[in-house]
């Protein structure tokens, strides 16, 4: 009994937490969503590119590709953000926070692409390619309609994980204060000390945005899922 | 020797060999550990089709999968001390304890995929040898499944190793921590280095991963 009151007194703070910094949230969860999108963006044009080039082992691009993909694969996106933010001034490159938000997840998430979409892009049998050139589809026109649209799909879930990672990595803008939800809740909490209330909102914030988000995916990977994949 | 090199460095170079790459090494250790005893128990007991037992289960799952690493370091961190004073920890433990919430909630939605996929007809054969629950899955079921988990499981190793540097944020001396301090004292000292520094504590992480995501490549291959 007194529990659960401790928990229903709990959530009534929670809940005026969330009225009291109504409009410092929104606009935080503004900024979170638009890095994200921005980065989403970024890295499905870098993976389709790259990813092409790699699957196809275009001379030169697709080494370079190769290097770039391993660089970042390989060291942790907070020592690329802190380079990124706190080395570069050094030598002259002074970017904005905001600038180094979108760019670093965009960075990070078009290496993870690459991979993804290469992978995708290698794995559509040979059969359908051969198929293509039955039909006379020359080189770029069988990776449009018939590469792209298979090997996207089977590069769907494994880029979708990309995504949603993209979405959690904006979290560690906070070390470069940029005002992304993560920034604005520690910095209200900082003030007014209501660190319970402010973690919970935080959390169920990004629990939302993460949940949600993987539900519409699901959603367009069983409406785009290929006819022949068993589910 | 020391004439090659700048001054500056060999300070620099030690404090983050011996205390950076140390700690680092030492909660890569500790959350790959935590993460698979907790991850491979929580994902064998999710495949029980007894209810209460795996109840808590996918909530676990979900939520520290979900959230961002650094969001589960701030509630160990900030939160918990908050909520009872007996749940402050300091900054390497808590980042122990964020880093095992999060890598045994991948390890035990590995371990699920992996153990429902060995075929029923080996649970059935087992059963009719006369294994009990427990026998069946640490004899016949638990060491086919560890097959497909252990490419997984050096993938998590590599993404451990490079989450360690999150605890930065909360001031535990792992590798990246040692390097700010050593570029900010240097800074301090009018003598500007933050380029080679990171630089080196990329290249640290590189060395160290990229011979560990061949290796996850190589074992995808042979044991799948």
């Amino acid at each position: 009994m007194t529990a659960l009151f401790l928990l229903a007194s709990f959530l009534g703070d929670v809940w005026s937490f969330t009225q009291e910094n109504f409009d410092e949230l929104r606009a935080g969860v503004q900024r979170t969503l638009t890095i994200s999108a921005i980065a989403m963006a970024g890295a499905s044009v870098i993976g389709l590119t790259l990813g092409a080039a790699r699957a196809y082992r275009i001379p030169v691009v697709s080494q370079v590709a190769a290097v770039y993909v391993e660089v970042i694969r390989n060291t942790p996106i907070l020592v690329q953000i802190f380079m990124l933010y706190f080395a570069l001034p050094e030598v002259g490159i002074r970017l904005e926070a905001f600038t180094v938000a979108w760019l670093a997840v965009t960075i990070w998430g078009g290496a993870f692409n690459t991979e993804n979409f290469r992978a995708g892009f290698e794995a559509v049998p040979a059969r359908y390619r051969e198929a293509g050139s039955a039909l006379g589809f020359k080189g770029f026109a069988t990776f449009l309609n018939i590469i792209l649209p298979i090997g996207g799909r089977i590069a769907l879930p494994s880029s979708i994980n990309t995504y949603i990672s993209v979405v959690k990595n904006t979290s560690l803008m906070y070390v470069i204060a940029y005002p992304e939800i993560t920034t604005v809740i520690f910095g209200i909490q900082a003030l007014t000390l209501e660190t319970a209330e402010a973690f919970t909102v935080l959390a169920l914030t990004y629990l939302i945005i993460v949940w949600s988000l993987s539900a519409v995916i699901r959603l367009l990977e069983s409406h785009l899922a290929l006819p022949e994949t068993p589910r | 020797m020391m004439s090659i090199f700048p001054d500056w460095i060999g300070p620099v170079a030690r404090y983050m060999l011996e205390v950076g790459i140390a700690n680092t090494l030492k909660l890569s250790a500790i959350a790959l550990v935590g993460s698979s005893l907790i991850g491979i128990t929580r994902g064998t007991l999710l495949t029980i089709r007894f209810l209460p037992l795996r109840a808590d289960i996918p909530a676990y799952i979900e939520i520290w999968r979900g959230l961002p690493i650094l969001v589960t370091l701030f509630i160990v961190f900030f939160m918990l001390p908050a909520v009872s004073p007996s749940l402050r920890f300091d900054a390497l433990t808590a980042g122990a304890i964020g880093l095992i919430l999060w890598g045994s909630a991948q390890v035990a939605e590995t371990t699920r995929g992996a153990v429902q996929s060995i075929p029923r007809e080996q649970h059935e054969a087992a059963s009719a040898l006369g294994f009990g629950w427990v026998g069946r899955h640490s004899f016949v079921i638990m060491p086919q499944a560890l097959r497909r988990l252990l490419p997984p499981l050096v993938g998590l190793l590599v993404n451990i190793i490079q989450n360690t540097t999150i605890v930065q944020v909360i001031g535990a001396p792992e590798l990246l921590e040692t390097a700010e301090r050593q570029a900010e004292r240097l800074t301090f000292e009018g003598d500007q280095h933050a380029i080679e520094i990171y630089g080196a504590v990329m290249a640290i992480f590189f060395l160290i991963s990229f011979p560990l995501t061949r290796l996850a490549a190589y074992l995808e291959k042979r044991l799948t």
